[in-house]
């Protein structure tokens, strides 16, 4: 048995009601042991689009941390993410945000997640249900903090606002959350040796003086780095993690990708708190067989990576945040 | 499906796509973003910035977003990339099926000298002229062959520069030497050719379509001499009022015939120039046209339809016997421009926008209320299309839905149309391309 925290936002639609739709249904993934109140922020990023509803909960579970993973899109899925709306608001998003103490940094998937110590409205309500992250929310700059206030009232969690296609079991509606359950439990053999590889992969890395280590096979590759700093060990490492959040005034610069395409990061992947001490080659795009390269064009910090590996970028798309300041 | 195209255009293509069960992938520039097409395709790329050579004509970011996205085809819509070969072949050269004729014949339409030649051969008529003329008086000797009034034209013309009308022989030596000299100066090619100028035809036009099995129909003509003084059409109609049989008969089998000569397949247009009984080639555009819903009203046939049927290797499946017209179809267009100051194009942000409705109405269109009209691009904001047993009844259901039509934010052409629909000449048919101009002239 696992402890995970889970992030769960919304910005479309009834959006408090589809985070209690969505809590509901992470209890068909293992039992929900504490769970947030419900706030509200302003979308991250600048981006003109609905205020969110945030929360976080607390999940023992069984799952591996990619079969979690596939759960949760496919939980999404099932409350109205589609496939359509990439880059407009969100119906629902849910996020794994620690999975234990360890750590996974794959291109689908990276534990702990990679804004969990950057962003008020998952800071907020994690310190909320556990005191461990009050010195992280503590550090975090007042203007991320302000941003998210807590709604008012939170039904209770038995009389769901919304349909209850995913409620755990009230008029039998559970036999759909099984099914999705059970049918990716049935790929999970093989995600749980790849867990288990990452597993022993991550002891080694901890154990070892190494800042990042890659073992590839013939059709896989797992690649672990040590850029993340775990809760536990947070009061320890005050100075830091200070100069990296509450540091001189942030001066973003948005990288944007100029043509249509592929995106591709560079290897090794640069990661978000990464400095850059000069102009380099941060990701590629991929159009009509040509590599078309995505610099940083001078120094910086990356504040955040904005598009996915492999993933179509289009004209304009923001694919770097670089902190210039 | 990609559309590689924006506004009305975009919408009638994704339109037909989904009615076909074809998924749908729009491109967009920055300035469009909030426009329909982007909103009503199952997926959307922003291509470029809003000018269009950045953007829309873009044909590497358009093609990309065609790869990554899967698209089996593209539809290039008109205008754009529509009649570009080059970009017809790349698509080919990538394995994506650009809905249109072949890259081969769209060049050789594209080039007016090479067309009116290849016609010629097809034994469509052609505007009397000449080839290239060595000295003003071979030029002399040619003219009094055609009939005054001529032509001299630049063979590298454009824009009207090294062009003159000569009404009679004793202005020809003149008119030669300085328009010599004017293409020379504007084109360092000083070689002049002469046409027959016909004074104020009629512009018909005749709607083709054939398969890649060489198949052909085509689906009656269309009346678009309602043009303003820089050639753009305003107002088009089919069938063609007043059109003697033996022109009209002269008009279909000429382009059928020249489809067969050349090869062609898909939808495509050819121009004529019609005086009296007389016809003229002009020129052929192969794509879909801007007014092609008023073959659509009479002949009930889905064009767009028909064209991604055709591109994807079926046979038409029916021949010339099996189309027949049935009633009046008009067309107006709605733009942004201002009527009153010789069609300035207007932008900006639509207040308050109400189409018409009820039987016999078809609106074309892609703004709505709070929708913004950008600079960058052509300044058609909406078609609207009245159907009619008859042309009169096609006329009064036209003035109705015109006089409903509220589109508040921009000065629009609807004025200006209403005031068309109710001239005598209008409205007995007996009108060509001088008709507007000399309309607006009266008004100054």
């Amino acid at each position: 048995m696992a402890l995970a925290y889970l992030g769960i936002g919304s910005n479309l639609g009834d959006s408090a009601a589809r985070v209690r739709d969505a809590i509901l249904a992470l209890a068909s993934l293992g039992s929900v042991r504490a769970q947030s109140s419900l706030y509200r922020s302003a979308p991250w990023g600048g981006i003109d689009q609905p205020a969110f509803i945030n929360a976080v909960v607390r999940l023992d579970t069984d799952l591996t941390p990619l079969a979690l993973l596939d759960v949760l899109k496919a939980i999404e899925r099932r409350l109205g993410r589609t496939p359509g709306e990439r880059w407009g608001p969100r119906a629902i998003d849910l996020d794994i945000l620690t999975y234990d103490d360890e750590s996974v940094e794959l291109t689908t998937l990276r534990i702990p997640h990679p804004h969990l110590y950057e962003r008020g409205f998952v800071l907020v309500p994690l310190a909320e249900i556990d005191d461990r992250y009050r010195p992280a929310l503590d550090a975090l700059p007042a203007s991320e903090r302000d941003g998210v206030t807590r709604l008012p009232v939170a039904p209770p969690a038995s009389e769901p606002s919304a349909p209850a296609a995913w409620c755990p079991n009230p008029r039998g509606g559970a036999g759909e959350v099984r099914s999705e359950t059970k049918a990716v439990m049935s790929d999970e053999q093989h995600l749980s040796g790849l867990a288990e590889r990452v597993r022993v992969l991550a002891q080694a890395l901890v154990a070892s003086d190494l800042l990042s280590v890659r073992v590839e096979r013939k059709h896989e590759a797992i690649e672990l780095a040590r850029n993340y700093v775990p809760a536990g060990r947070l009061a320890e490492l005050p100075s830091e993690f200070e100069s990296a959040t509450a540091a001189a005034p942030v001066k973003l610069d948005t990288v944007r990708a100029d043509l249509v395409g592929i995106f591709h990061l560079c290897r090794p992947q640069p990661f978000e708190g990464e400095r850059l001490e000069g102009d380099r080659e941060l990701a590629y795009i991929e159009a009509l067989g040509i590599r078309n390269p995505v610099r940083s064009r001078g120094a910086g910090r990356v504040a955040a990576i904005r598009a996915t590996d492999g993933d179509p970028v289009e004209y304009g798309q923001p694919l770097f945040e670089l902190d210039r300041g | 499906m990609l559309i590689a195209n924006r506004g009305e255009i975009a919408l009638r293509i994704n339109r037909a796509c989904q009615e076909l069960g074809v998924r749908t992938v729009a491109v967009f520039s920055e300035a469009d973003r909030g426009s329909l097409h982007v909103r009503q395709a199952d997926e959307a790329f922003c291509v470029g910035p809003g000018p269009v050579a950045r953007s829309y004509l873009n044909i590497p970011n358009v093609i990309s977003t065609a790869l990554i996205t899967g698209c089996d085809a593209v539809h290039p819509g008109y205008g754009f990339l529509a009649e570009n070969a080059r970009f017809a072949e790349i698509c080919a050269d990538h394995g994506l099926t650009f809905i249109g004729p072949k890259p081969s014949v769209i060049a050789a339409m594209g080039d007016k000298a090479t067309a009116k030649r290849v016609m010629h051969d097809a034994g469509v008529a052609t505007t009397p002229g000449t080839d290239i003329l060595s000295s003003a008086d071979e030029a002399r000797k040619a003219a009094k062959k055609i009939g005054y009034p001529v032509l001299l034209k630049a063979t590298a013309g454009g824009g009207g520069k090294g062009m003159r009308t000569v009404e009679n022989e004793q202005d020809l030596e003149r008119a030669f030497s300085s328009a010599t000299a004017e293409a020379e100066a504007s084109f360092k090619d000083g070689r002049l050719y002469m046409e027959k100028l016909i004074i104020d035809p009629r512009h018909i036009e005749v709607q083709v379509l054939a398969d890649s099995f060489g198949n052909v129909v085509h689906l009656g003509e269309r009346d678009c001499s309602v043009q303003k003084p820089s050639h753009q059409k305003l107002i088009e109609e089919a069938p063609a009022p007043n059109l003697s049989q033996k022109a009209r008969n002269a008009l279909h089998d000429m382009a059928v015939r020249a489809c067969k000569h050349v090869g062609y397949s898909n939808a495509g247009t050819l121009e004529f120039l019609v005086s009296g009984d007389q016809v003229f080639f002009m020129e052929m555009n192969t794509r879909i046209q801007v007014e092609h819903p008023v073959t659509e009203m009479v002949y009930s046939i889905d064009l767009v339809k028909e064209q991604i049927r055709v591109a994807s290797g079926e046979t038409l499946g029916y021949t010339q016997r099996d189309l027949v017209a049935r009633g009046h179809a008009i067309e107006c267009r709605i733009n942004a421009e201002d009527s009153s100051n010789n069609f300035a194009p207007q932008a900006g942000t639509l207040a308050d926008v109400v189409f018409p409705g009820g039987p016999g109405i078809r609106v074309d269109t892609h703004i709505y209320a709070g929708a913004t009209i950008p600079p960058y691009y052509d300044s058609m904001l909406a078609k609207i299309v009245a159907f009619g047993e008859t042309r009169d009844a096609a006329i009064a259901r036209m003035e109705r839905a015109l006089r409903e039509t509220v589109v508040d934010g921009v000065n629009t052409t609807i004025d200006q149309c209403l005031e068309i629909l109710a001239h005598p000449r209008f409205r007995e048919g007996r009108y060509d391309i001088g008709f507007l101009p000399s309309l607006l002239k009266a008004r100054v």
